[in-house]
């Protein structure tokens, strides 16, 4: 049980995807405007992720090693996450229409999200459990939401702050993306290795 | 080659899965859709100017559809599209009245009058915050231009600092309504041949004149001319009823600054 919460926490906090490993960039950048859409944003990848982390496992354990088909790593991941994406695409704008309008583009664009692929290829590096694979999916997940909200949060607030005209618009949310990933840095160490 | 053939087997078989569990999950989290909406969406000009009301020209065709819109809500389309939708709808088609911006100041550059020199910021919202900058009319355009750089449709061309609305171009779509910060542009129905005050002063004839050559002095010469009793005058500024007026044209020859104006569309 501590080595699931050592692992959730630390795909959380100390190996944050967007912070740590500068993975899943454009939609830090791109849906942080209004912490709904960003939130929103968020727990769709939350979901791929968890979804591609259970997934990945079984065909990584009994295809690629089970048969002995390294070079297909890649290309299954990425089948996988196309699949995935796809599938939750469908599922939102059956659910939340609303939902659905507000990620635009950006929902399509989860697959092609490198945080997914390399959360993919990670967990036969670290030799995980399938429950240990599954919680650090949705660690990552959790922690790429926990990011996004601190984001759009700062750039909502960002709004009504006098920001010098050089630094309007890209650079101060550059600046801020910077000051972030120097904030959580602070976290390296805090648990092992994990 | 057993080595290709179990690659390709194995890729096959998982690619094979992918496809039944998307095919299965689409057929069950198929979207119904009112094929309407597609059909008005594709009738509609797809500006997405928000004349109507609604966020796209898509939100309207849902609002349409849901009957939250009249047929005609499209200004932009004009009475072509409103026929056409009413037609897919079903119901009688109305006639859109086609509306136009005008704007209501005829002063260039040359004949306003100056009170100071303005250095601030470029738009005509900040020049209107500051006492009007450098206009000594406190009613007339800024000329900065807020209306051509707001318009969807590139209908607006400042020329001598004045909007000059091309009439082929504009659909009355009413953002340069909105954004102008001195309430000179209007929309009127602007069909065939329109005498209109182009002038918003309200002051006086004598401070009005002061401040600009071309500005309503509010003599009355078109109120007493007038054979139809169209124009009349109110806070010192000449206006013309379109639904009384019968284009003769009389008060355009009789105004002495040619605050009167022929619109041609």
């Amino acid at each position: 049980m501590t080595r699931l919460i050592l692992i959730f926490l630390g795909a959380v906090l100390v190996n944050n995807f967007v912070l740590r490993y500068f993975l899943g960039i454009c939609p830090f950048l791109g849906v942080t405007g209004k912490v709904e859409s960003a939130v929103a944003m968020g727990f769709a990848t939350t979901f791929v992720m968890t979804i591609t982390a259970a997934v990945v496992w079984p065909i990584n354990t009994f295809i690629i090693k089970g048969l002995n088909l390294p070079f297909l790593e890649y290309v299954s991941d990425i089948l996988v996450i196309a699949s995935l994406v796809q599938l939750i695409e469908m599922f939102v704008k059956k659910t939340n229409p609303a939902l659905y309008r507000a990620l635009g583009i950006y929902l399509p664009l989860i697959t092609t999200n490198c945080s997914i692929l390399f959360l993919a290829l990670f967990i036969p590096l670290r030799k995980y459990t399938f429950i240990d694979s599954i919680v650090f999916g949705f660690g990552a997940g959790v922690g790429f939401t926990f990011v996004m909200l601190l984001m759009s949060a700062i750039r909502e607030e960002l709004d009504f702050a006098e920001v010098p005209k050089s630094l309007q618009g890209a650079p101060m949310t550059l600046i801020i993306a910077g000051l972030l990933a120097l904030v959580f840095m602070g976290f390296t160490g805090l648990i092992g290795t994990a | 080659m057993s080595l290709i053939l179990l690659a390709v087997t194995s890729m096959g078989a998982l690619a094979a899965f992918f496809a039944v569990m998307l095919s299965v999950a689409h057929s069950r989290l198929k979207v119904e859709e009112d094929p309407r909406i597609e059909k008005l969406f594709e009738e509609l000009p797809g500006a997405n100017c928000g004349a109507c009301g609604f966020a796209s020209c898509r939100a309207l065709a849902e609002a349409i559809v849901k009957g939250e819109a009249a047929t005609t809500s499209c200004v932009v389309g004009g009475s072509e599209v409103a026929a056409k939708i009413s037609q897919l709808m079903g119901v009688e088609a109305e006639a859109v009245e086609r509306k136009l911006a005008f704007v209501r100041c005829g002063a260039g550059v040359s004949e306003r009058a100056k009170k100071a020199i303005y250095r601030g910021v470029e738009t005509c919202r900040a020049a209107n915050l500051v006492m009007g900058a450098d206009a000594a009319c406190s009613y007339g355009c800024l000329g900065f231009g807020d209306c051509q750089r707001v318009c969807p449709f590139d209908a607006i061309k400042m020329v001598d600092f004045l909007p000059r609305i091309d009439l082929s171009r504009c659909t009355g779509c009413g953002r340069c309504v909105e954004v102008c910060p001195r309430g000179i542009i209007v929309l009127e129905n602007l069909e065939d041949i329109n005498y209109r005050v182009k002038c918003s002063s309200l002051d006086k004839g004598k401070k009005a004149r002061q401040v600009c050559e071309k500005s309503c002095i509010a003599c009355g010469r078109c109120v007493k001319s007038c054979p139809y009793e169209a124009c009349w005058m109110e806070d010192n500024l000449a206006h013309i009823d379109p639904v009384n007026c019968q284009v003769c044209g009389v008060c355009y020859t009789v105004c002495p600054t040619g605050a009167i104006v022929e619109v041609k569309s």
